[in-house]
């Protein structure tokens, strides 16, 4: 991607961050999975015996595994897995395409790993998945296929190896 | 990403900060705020804030019965006071 691109891009970003009408309308033009029926699964018992299990689209990783593709206009669909009791200073988060700058100060904006560690303690949840899994949210053209046919059910076994009962995810 | 994780068994419930993305994209739970990208927890080292949305959306999964409900709690963005 070019510097102009990039501008650009960067201008958005800050648009878009300060004035989320204009985001909406924005997505109102794009191209999204429209949904067909909804998938459900009930809760199997209490929120409090339950292993919670989190998913981010945030752009999160450890700063020794390769970053997510930046150069690739329609993004990158891999996704980077890490231990949920991390360090967090070995966490970055590489998205030109959000202002992280708060998450860079502190991850639990976008990924809750202390207040999650917090609710466990509380008692308020039963335990907490051994595995973190994260995705950059901005994927499109062919990606969103591998996204759909690839990565995303590959996770989703993963969280099932883990045990996970419940998931939570968050955006950008 | 959602539907997948909830088609292979697992309850899920996410955060949106795109109400209209969401209503087309039909996730089986969510729960909406209206704040900035990059927040979905609210803002940095506000401990309660964040407690507080993830324990609301926590509590979806055992409250929400209606497939494709939008939780809105309505925390104004720096106006509301979390306890």
């Amino acid at each position: 991607m070019g510097k102009l691109e990039d501008l650009k891009n960067a201008m958005l970003v800050q648009l878009f961050k300060r004035v989320p009408w204009l985001a909406e309308r924005w997505a109102g033009h794009h191209r999204f999975i429209r949904g067909e029926g909804i998938p459900w699964t009930p809760l199997g018992k209490p929120l409090r015996e339950c292993r919670i299990a989190m998913v981010t689209t945030g752009g999160v990783h450890l700063k020794s595994q390769p970053p997510f593709n930046m150069e690739d206009p329609d993004g990158d669909a891999t996704f980077r897995a890490f231990p949920t009791d991390v360090d967090k200073a070995e966490l970055t988060i590489t998205h030109k395409y959000y202002d992280h700058s708060a998450a860079d100060r502190d991850i639990n904006v976008v990924l809750p790993i202390d207040r999650l560690h917090q609710l466990r303690k509380e008692g308020l949840i039963g335990g907490i998945a051994p595995i973190l899994y994260s995705f950059m949210g901005h994927i499109d053209g062919p990606h969103l296929g591998t996204l759909m046919e690839q990565t995303g059910p590959k996770v989703a076994e993963l969280l099932v190896r883990d045990g996970a009962e419940a998931v939570f995810l968050t955006p950008a | 990403m959602q539907r997948t994780i909830e088609a292979r068994g697992i309850p899920t419930i996410g955060i949106t900060l795109q109400k209209k993305v969401t209503q087309q994209v039909k996730p089986p739970r969510a729960l909406y705020l209206r704040y900035p990208f990059g927040h979905p927890l609210g803002e940095a080292f506000q401990v309660n804030q964040q407690r507080t949305i993830l324990l609301d959306a926590l509590k979806g999964l055992e409250n929400i019965t209606e497939p494709g409900t939008i939780l809105e709690p309505g925390y104004v963005w720096r106006r509301h006071r979390f306890e």
